[in-house]
């Protein structure tokens, strides 16, 4: 065991909405210095990458990403829009290929807009992100974490919390029957600590007819999670929630939604994933013994160049009625590859994960690694959990025996601190 | 610890980038049906606690049953309602 492992004492997950990969990181691979790609080994963009426009065009990925005002209305993110990106229009049935060449058409679909509808091959150079591309650069980022579902928030953000949405795929209330705990239930009912942190009652929660009836016990604000850090009295497992809405504070003030969620203000974003490492890395004991993971559940409709891979399926099947594509969906294959960085003192620096472009060592991650990686910790895999969080890729194996010197690890200066 | 080399300077959104106004999308909208299916849930406890006449309760274990039961539904709405 490494001594990164042997100090771990605390997993955090901060999970934003959708964003795809490319959208937010890709720009890194575009970045020369010396003459040479400086970050070559991230598997972001050439680009080279297109997708046709209904009008017959070929639309390049644009460095033209803004911070709100572009991606409105809010691109297509459900189950049927998510296979005509993935496979270009090409009908469910044996023998397709996934091509990452439905994007523009499907934007299309909300726009009506020929010139619109390219927006959805934009993406961020890294000098208009300098939270997130600073924590790539200087931790570890996985080349191929993936929405664990083709489609929208809730059923991925399921995957996070119990390693299956039961079967669903899209933003429906379910009920869940089977004997499957989630995270924060297998770990109080082992004498272990959770929580997920919601930003406040405004925002609250998205995991809420099955987890809200839990309240208090599993639940805290993001004030208590700012004071839990400050107090050491952070849980061994938390997850949090960003402001999913604009909306005014106790005293008044202007808070704007940090989700990134298109069309909320991605730099309020940057703000947020600032605030959260802040408050981890300013307490000496609590950076030393926590490991954060910043991910995003899904890609939002938006532009990735890599094709999801297939999975081991969860045991579940969605009926051809709730898919929306006439085709029932086994669970047999992850969604659109999505930002995932995992921080602490003990990641060497430039750490890159490799994904499904090196065939020889990468691994697919997905939301399921999630409570994988959490219940083998803590709890040594002892927990009923479907067969497809048991095979999930878990990732503390990126925690290493040299912890980085003060000096060269990023501080966020923010208003305020 | 900060120093000039490993401080990064986080810009702030644009003033103006506050709208309440703006259209809630498909996920706020489901997350209001979803908080809505779990009021409820609260609301079958509390019916279900409601429909028992105190006056019936005659042992002890009839009590510490239906003590048990509100106590736990006025914890939860006490620490919604604090926001703890």
């Amino acid at each position: 065991m490494t001594t990164g492992l042997n100090n771990l004492k605390h997993i955090v997950v901060l999970m934003m909405e959708n964003r795809s990969f490319d959208h937010m990181l890709g720009g890194l691979s575009l970045v020369v210095e010396n003459g040479e790609k400086k970050y070559h080994k991230i598997n972001g963009l050439t680009g080279d990458e297109s997708n046709p426009d209904t009008a017959g065009n070929v639309v390049k990925v644009q460095p033209n990403a803004r911070f709100q005002s572009q991606l409105d209305p809010d691109p297509d993110h459900h189950f049927p829009g998510v296979d005509l990106q993935v496979f270009g229009g090409t009908l469910p049935g044996p023998g397709r290929v996934a091509n990452m060449q439905g994007f523009v058409k499907d934007y299309f679909t909300q726009t009506n807009d020929v010139k619109r509808s390219h927006n959805i091959m934009s993406y961020f150079t890294p000098d208009k992100l300098p939270v997130l591309s600073a924590l790539t650069t200087q931790f570890a980022v996985f080349n191929g974490w993936f929405a664990s579902i083709p489609g929208p928030t809730i059923c991925n953000r399921a995957f996070a919390h119990y390693g299956t949405s039961f079967g669903q795929v899209g933003m429906d209330i379910f009920y869940i029957l089977d004997p499957i705990p989630s995270m924060y239930e297998r770990m109080t009912q082992a004498g272990h600590t959770a929580k997920i942190y919601y930003y406040d009652q405004q925002s609250s929660t998205m995991e809420v007819v099955n987890l809200l009836k839990n309240q208090p016990e599993i639940f805290g604000s993001y004030s208590q999670f700012i004071a839990d850090c400050q107090n050491n009295t952070l849980p061994e497992y938390s997850f949090i929630e960003p402001c999913y809405n604009d909306h005014l504070g106790p005293g008044g003030g202007e808070i704007l939604a940090s989700d990134q969620h298109p069309d909320h203000n991605v730099q309020e974003g940057e703000q947020f994933i600032a605030r959260v490492y802040n408050a981890i890395r300013t307490n000496p004991t609590l950076w030393e013994s926590t490991v954060l993971l910043i991910v995003y559940d899904e890609h939002g409709g938006i532009y990735d160049h890599v094709p999801p891979p297939i999975c081991t399926p969860d045991g579940y099947s969605a009926k051809p009625a709730d898919t929306g594509t006439g085709e029932a969906f086994n669970f047999d294959r992850l969604g659109v590859r999505v930002p995932a960085v995992l921080v602490s003192p003990y990641i060497p620096k430039g750490t890159v994960v490799p994904g499904t472009e090196d065939a020889a060592n990468g691994r697919a991650f997905e939301h399921a690694c999630i409570p994988a990686t959490v219940t083998n910790f803590f709890l040594k895999g002892d927990a009923k959990r479907t067969i497809r969080e048991k095979n999930a890729n878990t990732f503390l194996d990126l925690l290493s025996d040299q912890k980085r010197s003060d000096g060269d690890i990023p501080y966020f200066k923010l208003r305020g601190n | 610890m900060a120093t000039p080399s490993n401080v990064i300077h986080v810009p702030e959104p644009e003033p103006g980038s506050y709208n309440q106004n703006r259209a809630a999308g498909k996920l706020l909208q489901s997350q209001t049906l979803h908080l809505r299916e779990a009021l409820i849930q609260h609301l079958n406890d509390l019916v279900s606690v409601l429909a028992i006449d105190p006056r019936s309760l005659k042992t002890e274990g009839d009590v510490s049953g239906y003590v048990k039961k509100a106590t736990a539904i006025l914890h939860t709405h006490a620490a919604v309602s604090s926001g703890k």
